[in-house]
């Protein structure tokens, strides 16, 4: 591909000065973009003004702390959705990971740090099999990966002898979770970088623009020179990579692994995310929507159960946010192209007129 | 076109018919930007009435409308003589006699034909348990093709069928989902509109659709016809109506009216004739792009050597190999065998990222599933393949590509020159423009071009013409695969005709003509 590409310099055009400037179109608002923030906003200040335990340090440090591995699994899972595949194997790729920490460092008493270092390869490994299946067969991942999910579930019972296992080296827990910053634990800004750091390559390299593009149609990328297939392996490899990471993570912040807990993650991962799709960039699957869906859901649960809410009510928040957010997004996106179209369709108009007149004189 | 037109009913005059469709005054007003500025429009029984205009002219806000999706703000609509009140919503016309068959055809690939005949005929709503009687719906089926000639099995997928087929079963669909709806039986004339029909149908193929729509006028019924392509309208159609900033310029009578008078109706402006060099003489004798016995599924032994400076052009029937062709060299398609090579230089396995790499690029015929990504703006698909050369300091300058797709649309006159507008916003030929815009700054040595002005209005086409000479001026070699012949007339410096995978003869310079080139390429075929 050619790099260097001189340009001639603006408005030199072959059609001199005279030529049409670009009609200035009204600035877009798009008030929806910020609409998910409005709400959490309220719901702040409703939770404010009705108990007297919400806004206080403790509490919001528990929140923020609290979800920091629903977060990175989140993030994780966005790599893939943003070239179009789903990857359902993400929550039992945590449980193997945060299960071999345990088994490594208290069965079979190896040191914490090369345990977590297998237990993240053993992540990387997951997808990169997911990766190589869906790529290789050219199979729909959502079966690959519901099928691996499966499969890792079963393993993760077999391994543990289906028992809980406790006692994980504390120097994990404080490196995630005991030493804090700003009173928050430390894990909430780990998470915290993982979002700027996938800011960055989503909107700000070329590879993360390469991602768009195959999300939006394989074949064109495909014709532009893309890497399709490398794209969508190298996307599982990163969404398995930072599962097991958020693995390690659970693992040091409760100081044991269950084979039970890890399924429970998997929706509300995919809520954050089709929430996130629907504020900031509307219709696009990006990191800082998907930080202010996760905690605009965490306030919520919380919330409630400060008010005496019971258990269930995260359940029954996770699933109707999840259904709210393909509902609204959908919705905003046919909004939003409408009045694309409508701009569109108005500069054309105004332009019409400018152009004839050009024309008829270029043709004189 | 070179199907004779059989069931033409001889010289009389053509159009004789009561008025089926009579439409005054229309207007569409846009957040108060009148799109339709008062139209108006008369079709009658026996008439195939085509409808023109430039892109942005009205023609699909007209269409719109009369299926319901716009609403009218002001103006009348009678069918049958009968006022329509408004708004008439998705089903007002239709259950008056008014059907449409759009672009994309509306039928679904993994059923059958007669599966859609029958969902037609049975309703989609209503008695969701009742027992089909799939013998009595073949029948009928069977004979409604049989009735329209049209030779496809009713069992037969619609995945199955080739283009034209599919486009027939389409038309004979609409028909008959008409006559379902006239419940005593008594069959009035009906209106059908086909919306651009012949876009993605091969040139030797149009002439069997219009023989199905000559039938049509036969039995009586009103055809609008809405169609870029002029030759086409021209052949078939007996009266046009050209709009223009939503307006009426007029109606003609075909008999009697030349292409070019038919395009400065449409442009508004009279343009000189072609856009041909006048002297043949920019071809450069070193050769950038060339084959040795190249074959592909339908492409056999191709030994193709192409020169900076020159539009070489591909033409010949359907099958012929000439579809493929542009894939092939660009490496979509695997070849079966032989080599390509570029500026003297093999290449083992053509990928497209590979032929990226030597400066061969593609504009690929289907815009919307292939060449763009049409719910992305119109900056993010200008910037792809500049996404690594503006990666600089560790970040890519998002300011820099803006200003260089504006500029690009300013440049072509791509409209709306606004680099955040959504891709899909744009009209066809300002897609096209853009997209073209897009390679021709990555100063490509080799332009493929498949189809190139395909759904294009005929003012882009000529800019679209206008940016390739210049390109091939500037030394690039283009290769441009079309069953446009009006297009190779006037584009190309030499045509290679197709016949069976192989070249079977070859026209350079003036001697490109429309004539010349249907002889040859019936000639190859017959051979």
């Amino acid at each position: 591909m050619t790099t260097t590409t001189t340009r001639p310099a603006p408005a030199a055009g072959p059609s001199g000065p005279a030529a049409a400037e670009p009609p200035k179109l009204k600035s877009r608002k798009e008030p929806e973009r910020f609409a998910l923030l409005g709400v959490w906003a309220i719901v702040i200040i409703i939770f404010s003004l009705t108990t007297d335990r919400f806004l206080t340090e403790g509490n919001i440090s528990s929140m923020l702390g609290s979800q920091t591995v629903l977060l990175i699994l989140a993030l994780g899972l966005l790599i893939p959705l943003r070239v179009g595949d789903y990857d359902l194997s993400v929550a039992a790729t945590l449980g193997i990971s945060a299960m071999l920490v345990a088994i490594l460092n208290v069965n079979e008493g190896w040191n914490i740090v090369p345990a977590c270092i297998v237990a993240i390869l053993a992540g990387a490994v997951i997808g990169a099999v997911n990766g190589a299946i869906v790529v290789k067969f050219d199979i729909d991942p959502f079966i690959v990966t519901l099928g691996m999910s499966t499969l890792l579930q079963g393993v993760l019972f077999w391994i543990s002898d289906s028992a809980t296992i406790s006692g994980i080296d504390v120097g994990l827990s404080d490196a995630v979770l005991t030493n804090t910053v700003l009173s928050i634990p430390v894990n909430f800004w780990y998470a915290v970088v993982l979002c700027a750091a996938l800011w960055y390559v989503f909107d700000y390299t070329p590879g993360g623009q390469r991602l768009l593009f195959v999300g939006q149609s394989k074949d064109m990328a495909r014709l532009n020179g893309i890497g399709v297939g490398r794209a969508r392996f190298l996307a599982l490899v990163a969404s398995g990579t930072i599962a097991a990471l958020a693995g390690v993570v659970l693992a040091g912040t409760t100081g044991s692994a269950d084979p039970n807990s890890s399924a429970s993650f998997l929706l509300p991962a995919f809520a954050a995310c089709f929430l996130g799709s629907t504020t900031l960039k509307i219709g696009r699957f990006n990191p800082w929507g998907t930080f202010i869906a996760l905690y605009f859901i965490v306030t919520g649960t919380t919330g409630l159960q400060l008010l005496g809410a019971q258990n269930y009510v995260q359940q029954l928040f996770y699933g109707a946010a999840l259904i709210i957010a393909v509902i609204l997004s959908k919705i905003l996106r046919q909004r939003n192209d409408r009045r694309l179209q409508n701009d569109a369709r108005q500069a054309a108009l105004a332009t019409a007129a400018a152009e004839t007149t050009q024309n008829t004189k270029d043709n004189a | 076109m070179s199907e004779p037109r059989q069931a033409q009913t001889g010289d009389a005059p053509r159009v004789a018919g009561p008025e089926v469709l009579e439409i005054s005054g229309l207007v569409k007003r846009f957040a108060g930007v009148p799109a339709l500025g008062g139209v108006d429009l008369t079709v009658r029984a026996g008439e195939v009435h085509g409808l023109l205009g430039a892109n942005g002219c009205g023609k699909s806000t007209l269409i719109k409308t009369l299926a319901g999706v716009h609403d009218a703000d002001e103006g009348r609509v009678a069918i049958h003589g009968q006022d329509v009140p408004m708004p008439f919503g998705a089903d007002g016309l239709r259950t008056r006699g008014l059907s449409f068959v759009h672009q994309d055809l509306g039928l679904s690939d993994a059923a059958t034909v007669l599966e859609h005949f029958a969902l037609d005929h049975i309703g989609v709503s209503g008695g969701a348990v009742r027992r089909i009687p799939w013998e009595a719906e073949r029948r009928r089926a069977a004979e409604l093709l049989a009735r329209f000639e049209v030779a496809v099995d009713p069992d037969s997928r619609v995945d199955q069928l080739t283009p034209v087929q599919r486009a027939m079963v389409a038309i004979v669909r609409a028909v008959a989902s008409q006559e379902v709806l006239a419940r005593d039986g008594e069959r009035r004339p009906q209106l059908l509109i086909l919306d651009e029909p012949t876009v993605f149908l091969p040139s030797a193929d149009v002439g069997i659709l219009f023989r199905l729509v000559d039938r049509l006028r036969a039995d009586g019924d009103a055809v609008i016809l809405v169609s870029h392509d002029l030759d086409e309208v021209l052949e078939i159609c007996d009266r046009v109506t050209v709009l223009r900033d939503g307006k009426n310029v007029g109606t003609r009578d075909v008999p009697g009216l030349s292409r070019d008078e038919l395009v400065e109706l449409i442009l508004g402006v009279k343009i000189g004739a072609v856009t041909r060099p006048e002297d043949g003489t920019q071809r450069s004798p070193e050769v950038v792009l060339s084959t040795r016995g190249l074959s592909g599924e339908r492409v056999r032994g191709l030994d193709l050597d192409l020169h900076p400076g020159e539009v070489v052009g591909v033409t010949g029937l359907a099958g012929s190999g000439i579809e493929e062709l542009t894939d092939l060299l660009y490496g979509v398609r695997s070849p079966t065998g032989g080599t390509v090579s570029v500026g003297g230089e093999d290449v083992a396995r053509p990928t497209p990222s590979r032929m990226l790499g030597h400066d061969v690029v593609l504009l690929p015929a289907d815009r919307k599933a292939l060449g763009s990504a049409p719910r992305l703006t119109v900056l993010e698909n200008m910037s792809l393949p500049f996404l690594r050369g503006s990666f600089r300091g560790g970040r890519l300058r998002w300011g820099a590509l803006r200003q260089q797709a504006q500029d690009t649309c300013v440049r072509l006159h791509v409209k709306p020159a606004d680099p955040a507008a959504l891709f899909s916003s744009l009209s066809g030929g300002n897609q096209q423009k853009a997209l073209l815009g897009k390679w021709l700054d990555t100063k490509p040595d080799v332009m493929l071009l498949a189809e190139p002005t395909q759904g294009v209005d005929v003012g882009a086409r000529r800019e679209i013409f206008r940016l390739v000479r210049e390109a091939v001026a500037g030394g690039a070699a283009v290769l441009c695969a079309t069953s446009d012949y009006e297009q190779l007339v006037q584009l190309a410096d030499r045509v290679l005709i197709f016949a069976d995978g192989r070249v079977v003869d070859e026209i350079a310079g003036d001697a490109i003509t429309k004539d010349a080139l249907t002889t040859a390429i019936y000639a190859g075929a017959a051979a």
